[in-house]
């Protein structure tokens, strides 16, 4: 039998999703075992494949086909943009992808001004801005605290994401508009969907009953 | 010495030695099936007028493609694709008793993606067009005919997966739901988003047996018995058409003892307006897109003037010899070798 091969996103989601599978009766928790350098843990019973990577790697190791399947945020499939099919809400790992900013900041959403934008998703908030809103900005594309551009003054405004919104109180920030929900999804490249019809098929089954029990 | 006079540009390349010779030979084998099968070349400018990929056309995305002006100030650009040159060709050059015509071609094709990161932006493209036939049979042989080029290539494992657009477009006629709405479900279908189908779906006011078919949809894919579950959604006459005339294709298919090769997928849509009815892509191990992709576009001749139906094919050459590469497959040169050396 082939391997499927599973993309997990390092982290919180790998964790939710590795007990989800759990539940379905697929042991995977080699995966998440500290104790080992090896990157890729096989389950030789299921012929199954589990490796982790960073969030914005998972779409494109599906995508070439070096997974069958992904585990990852909806925010990266949004800002990777990859053709791919995107079969099931996970639930968990629920945010929202947001406008924030101090509340002075409000007047240049509605105003329409030329404002800076701070975000790791240039994408998501050029589609927003440009596509959705039909305000010119200019976008500055940043690796992580993007909380940060605000106050210290290199943007008006930041697009990101926000699970409580507590960093942001705690420096002087709020939810000034709100883009899209988020939450964790399964991807499942084109080709394995085809070529694995039956096995992929049965996993979704499987894992959406498990789902609709609830959490 | 500057590198930029060594290096070729990022998505081209230099071929020779091997690798040139495997295609060269791979080439002359698919070549072969093209004749086998009756059909003739035809050769069309790398260069053709804007109008001809045009969006009402609708083959390439306008900012995709290569573009130039003349002396003259028109617009040119490198053919992304051979369809709609061999379409303007055919209405250019063929009398009315020259169909059906079956035409075969091979050459370069160019896309300026930033999609294709890691991609070809110059690659070769085999293909085929049977112009002037409307029937099931047409289509079969289309669809036989790239399943003989891949088992020539020597590839053994692949799926041709074959859809029919009027399923869909009939049903979203029969919704009433506005274009915009239209085109998010069309979307959220070929990504068989079941979910985000029935979210958008919450939000509109749609016919309960019109909103389960679409939301069924994306799951409405597999082998032949897949159309008895179709025929459920299936109130209108041209869903009901459109399911006969997958029926009759399998029928021909079975025949030709190649359905083993082939499944159905009635969410499998084109963003492409020119396909006026099958669609299908082919499917292999070792690549994320589609290595053969076509349909029926029984109205495109009609925008060069000449309207008669046709359904055709393009084989992503430089995609099916990675995937034989990375599924170990000897093609070519090295394949006429492999199967010498066999006995040695």
């Amino acid at each position: 039998m082939r391997y499927l091969t599973i993309a997990l996103t390092k982290g919180r989601l790998a964790n939710k999703t590795l007990e989800l599978f759990e539940r379905i009766g697929v042991d995977a928790s080699g995966a998440l075992d500290k104790n080992t350098r090896k990157l890729v843990f096989t389950n030789e019973e299921l012929g199954l494949r589990f490796f982790l990577a960073k969030g914005p790697d998972v779409p494109t190791y599906v995508y070439y086909g070096a997974a069958d399947i992904g585990i990852v945020g909806r925010d990266t499939i949004i800002e990777e943009n990859k053709k791919l099919y995107e079969v099931l809400d996970l639930g968990y790992g629920k945010c929202r992808m947001c406008v924030c900013g101090p509340a002075s900041a409000r007047k240049y959403l509605e105003n329409g001004d030329t404002i800076r934008v701070a975000t790791k998703y240039p994408n998501i908030a050029k589609d927003y801005f440009l596509g959705r809103k039909h305000q010119t900005v200019e976008i500055i594309k940043m690796n992580g605290s993007i909380e940060l551009a605000p106050i210290v003054g290199l943007s008006e405004v930041i697009v990101d994401i926000v699970e409580t919104g507590s960093t942001l109180r705690e420096n002087g920030l709020e939810v000034l508009e709100e883009v899209c929900p988020l939450s964790a999804r399964m991807v499942v490249n084109q080709v394995s969907m085809k070529m694995e019809n039956e096995r992929i098929a049965d996993l979704i089954r499987r894992l959406k009953n498990e789902l609709a029990k609830g959490i | 010495m500057n590198n930029r006079v060594i290096h070729t540009p990022d998505g081209v390349r230099d071929l020779y030695g091997r690798n040139k010779k495997n295609k060269k030979i791979l080439m002359a084998q698919l070549d072969g099936v093209f004749e086998r099968y009756g059909y003739s070349d035809i050769e069309t400018p790398t260069l053709e007028y804007f109008e001809v990929f045009s969006s009402d056309i609708g083959t390439t995305p306008s900012n995709e493609l290569y573009k130039f002006f003349d002396r003259d100030g028109n617009t040119l650009v490198l053919r992304p694709d051979f369809t709609p040159s061999v379409a303007r060709a055919v209405s250019m050059h063929f009398p009315d008793d020259a169909f059906p015509a079956r035409l075969c071609y091979s050459g370069s094709t160019f896309v300026n993606s930033r999609e294709y990161q890691g991609k070809l932006k110059e690659a070769t493209q085999m293909g085929i067009e049977l112009i002037g036939d409307g029937s099931a049979d047409a289509d079969a042989e289309v669809i036989a005919v790239v399943c003989d080029l891949l088992l020539t290539s020597g590839l053994k494992e692949f799926q041709v997966s074959i859809g029919e657009v009027n399923f869909f477009k009939s049903l979203a006629e029969r919704s009433g739901l506005d274009e915009e709405t239209v085109e998010t479900i069309r979307r959220l279908i070929t990504t068989k988003n079941f979910f985000g189908v029935s979210e958008v779906l919450d939000q509109a006011n749609v016919d309960d047996a019109i909103r389960e078919a679409l939301e069924e949809l994306p799951q409405l894919f597999g082998g032949a018995e897949i159309f008895n579950k179709a025929e459920k959604y299936a109130l209108a006459d041209q869903e009901k058409e459109a399911i006969r005339r997958l029926r009759d294709i399998h029928a021909a298919l079975v025949d030709k003892k190649l359905d083993r090769y082939i499944s159905y997928d009635f969410g499998s849509l084109s963003k492409y307006t020119y396909y006026t009815g099958i669609i299908f892509s082919a499917f292999t191990y070792g690549t994320g897109e589609p290595i053969a992709r076509g349909g029926r576009y029984d109205h495109l001749l009609g925008h060069f003037g000449k309207d008669l139906p046709a359904v055709g094919v393009g084989l992503y050459f430089d995609q099916l010899t990675n995937c034989l590469q990375r599924q170990l497959i000897p093609y070519g040169a090295d394949a006429l070798l492999a199967g010498k050396g066999g006995n040695a």
